[in-house]
């Protein structure tokens, strides 16, 4: 199937998505979903048009109190879909798709430790990648984020001694 | 399934059976594995963080760095996603001299493969003879980029040198070595019967669980899904080369040695297509500091699967945003599939076949000696505190000790 | 007692047994490590060999940063070596967090966790940097038993 054809279903089966989707080269489809609606689209993108794997998910902060996530859904390997969705920084909230992609659970995990969106629904886990010990509220990816200021777990000495090298190293 | 009655095993992240650090949590009944779960993180560096703090040309030498492995299919994958934001055209002769080191890796990172596999399922001889054979594509490399791992070859708008004609030579005659080698390891992985039964029906996930869990690389080509960026979504040079892609239907790790094994194959004739092809002309396009504000996504077939880069630009010469989608990322959620109702020895290999890169794979940044198999839990605390008491019931303190030894280093 | 701590200390010092860990390194320097101990360089003709626990080992070899989450699991390996032991450092990123310096999630190097013996360094260190590093640790051991036996 085209890239042409592609873009032509989904703007025909979703009135809203007109002028919203973008083809920018061969095998790269782009577009943009508000959240209300990503999840019809997202399940007939997988569904019916067989775009079965999700690559990756990528969360970024676009600065001015919106986060995005984008959903990279691959059609045989042959035609990425870049699925893209808008979240307001104050309240970042999407619902897991890992029932139709099981594999979106590590990446999801990784939206939720590196830019603190909450994602609805997922199964009880480790966290990925930050350690456990992670001060509440730190999201090193957004943008405001600049360093721990002191306030990362550091490493604190044995039984109250402290580790050679370390000895400044707050307990 | 994990019921009350099995014993829980932690392995990693120190463990001899993994070269990287990385945890895995089995449930036990007997030698027979129920449950699994694996914890990353380890190498969890903050790489994505720190891409938005320097230039894009110090960022490809970061990202080179996201893996010794497969240090070119990073920083190839970076330079093409933004060499398409900014629209740089990159000439012929660039993308083959790519091309030419992307095999050249692939070719590195399959033999280490083979050699790591060895040591996995305790065959020594192969490690030493495949990792002896890696040799003379290390010293090709640092002939034609200078350096054995971490080539800095690419630049965005292309390669950083160029190769002449005594080089391509060299080039030729160790690809006939090599090819001779690697018969011999095709010839060994067919007739062996040991390596056969040590490595047949172990690991095995099915075509739909592959698909299912998304699954890249050779080991989703060894369960029958014939899929590889380089002939899906071509970049660099492949469109104008011909090669095959090579998958079988066994499921198990012994087709994922197959299919490495014939790519090594595939990826010789490769090499020797671009020495015959490689067009004359410049190896660089020039590209300004400045990148225009957009995004791309960029994707590379590295040694161990499909790799993803997805870059976003905002006008100044600092990207905005980069991500970076590991193969190893996309393949381990498959392994707790492939370990269920395996036996514990089979682990290593298990683990050892999906090529796990896990540097590639945390890049942003419970030491249980997998012998503590004792049925009740002591909390690892518990003993190290024990440890110190015996010590120093004999009149050892480890404090005092420490301290001297850091006066004297 | 004498003869017996001088036939230990020669030993130690004529074949130490190494333990490598990699604490969130990208593995250039580790597949390095290994590349020297295959029949290319062939550390195992030094005596060189390589134990998988702690508890056997006089050497650590490091490579890499130190990441938060391996930072205690570093400390414990450290401990449980026996004494006397040496850690040596290999890589930019093990002598001081090299080309991830200043990340959020990496200390430095590895000298800020336990101490370090001596550093080799290289972006990877070459085989035949890590083979002249062991030796001079080993020589320069050689000159002071004494304390070293403790």
């Amino acid at each position: 199937m085209s890239e042409e054809k592609i873009k032509q279903e989904l703007e025909d089966k979703f009135s809203y998505l007109k002028d919203a989707v973008i083809i920018k080269r061969k095998g790269r489809i782009s577009a943009q979903v508000t959240l209300d609606k990503f999840n019809e689209v997202f399940v007939y993108a997988v569904k019916q048009m067989h775009f079965l794997a999700l690559s990756a998910i990528t969360g970024l902060d676009k600065g001015d109190g919106v986060f995005e996530v984008i959903y990279h859904l691959n059609r045989e390997g042959k035609v990425l879909l870049n699925l893209s969705v808008a979240l307001d920084k104050n309240n970042p909230e999407v619902k897991t798709v890992t029932q139709y992609c099981p594999s979106a659970d590590i990446y999801e995990r990784e939206l939720m430790d590196l830019l603190g969106i909450k994602v609805n629904g997922l199964a009880s886990g480790h966290r990925y990648p930050l350690t456990d010990d992670w001060p509440k509220g730190e999201y090193p990816l957004r943008k405001d984020w600049k360093g721990n200021s002191g306030k990362t777990p550091g490493l604190k000495g044995e039984a109250g001694v402290p580790f050679p090298g370390k000895e400044a190293q707050n307990a | 399934m994990h019921e009350s009655g099995d014993v829980r095993i932690p392995i990693g992240p120190q463990h001899p059976a993994l070269k990287e650090p990385e945890s895995f949590l089995i449930s036990l009944r007997g030698e027979k594995i129920t449950a699994s779960s694996v914890r990353l993180g380890y190498n969890h560096r903050g790489i994505e963080k720190a891409c938005e703090e320097r230039t894009y040309t110090q960022c490809l030498y970061l990202i080179e760095r996201i893996c010794g492995i497969c240090s070119h299919s990073h920083s190839t994958c970076f330079a093409q996603a933004v060499e398409e934001v900014a629209g740089i055209e990159v000439p012929a002769r660039a993308k083959y001299m790519r091309t030419l080191i992307a095999e050249l890796e692939r070719i590195h990172s399959h033999l280490l493969w083979l050699g790591v596999a060895g040591h996995e399922i305790g065959f020594d001889t192969l490690l030493m003879y495949t990792w002896r054979d890696r040799e003379v594509v290390m010293d090709l490399l640092a002939k034609l980029t200078g350096n054995r791992v971490n080539y800095g070859i690419n630049t965005i708008g292309g390669v950083r040198r160029d190769i002449n004609s005594k080089q391509k030579e060299e080039v030729l005659k160790a690809i006939d070595i090599l090819e001779d080698r690697t018969k011999y390891y095709i010839d060994l992985a067919k007739g062996e019967t040991t390596l056969i039964k040590r490595l047949q029906g172990v690991g095995v996930l099915s075509h739909e669980d592959a698909k299912k869990l998304d699954a890249v690389g050779p080991t989703a080509r060894a369960s029958g899904i014939e899929r590889d960026v380089r002939k899906d979504d071509p970049y660099a040079a492949y469109a104008e080369l011909d090669f095959k892609v090579i998958s079988v239907n066994s499921c198990d790790v012994y087709g994922r040695t197959l299919v490495r094994l014939g790519e090594l194959m595939e990826s010789f004739s490769l090499v020797r297509q671009i020495i015959r092809k490689i067009p004359d002309g410049p190896i660089l396009a020039k590209s300004s500091r400045k990148i225009p504000a957009g995004e791309a996504v960029s994707r590379y077939e590295a040694p161990r699967g499909e790799d993803l880069h997805y870059v976003r630009s905002n006008g100044t010469e600092k990207p905005d945003r980069v991500k970076v989608r590991a193969p190893t990322l996309a393949n381990i959620q498959s392994v707790s599939k492939m370990l269920e109702d395996r036996y514990l020895a089979d682990m290593p290999i298990v683990i050892a076949a999906i090529d796990p890169c896990f540097s590639c794979t945390d890049r942003l940044i419970a030491i249980h000696d997998a012998k503590d198999r004792g049925k009740n839990t002591v909390v690892w605390e518990t003993i190290r505190l024990k440890g110190i008491e015996w010590y120093k019931d004999r009149g050892i303190d480890f404090t005092s000790l420490n301290k001297k030894l850091t006066k004297l280093f | 007692m004498g003869i017996i701590s001088k036939i230990i200390n020669w030993s130690r010092l004529k074949s130490p047994w190494v333990l490598h860990f990699n604490t969130g390194a990208c593995n250039a320097c580790d597949i390095e490590i290994i590349a020297a101990l295959t029949p290319r360089y062939d550390l195992e003709r030094f005596g060189v060999v390589l134990k998988a626990t702690p508890r056997h080992a006089d050497v650590l070899l490091c490579s890499g940063p130190v990441t938060k989450q391996i930072e205690s699991r570093l400390k414990r390996i450290y401990e449980q070596m026996s004494e006397p032991k040496f850690v040596v450092a290999i890589g930019s990123c093990a002598c001081s967090g090299g080309v991830f310096n200043g990340c959020y999630n990496v200390d430095g190097g590895i000298n800020k966790v336990i101490p370090v013996s001596a550093y080799i360094p290289g972006c990877p260190a070459s085989p035949k940097a890590i083979i002249d590093g062991v030796v001079k640790l080993l020589q320069s051991l050689e000159e002071k038993p004494r304390e070293a036996k403790k």
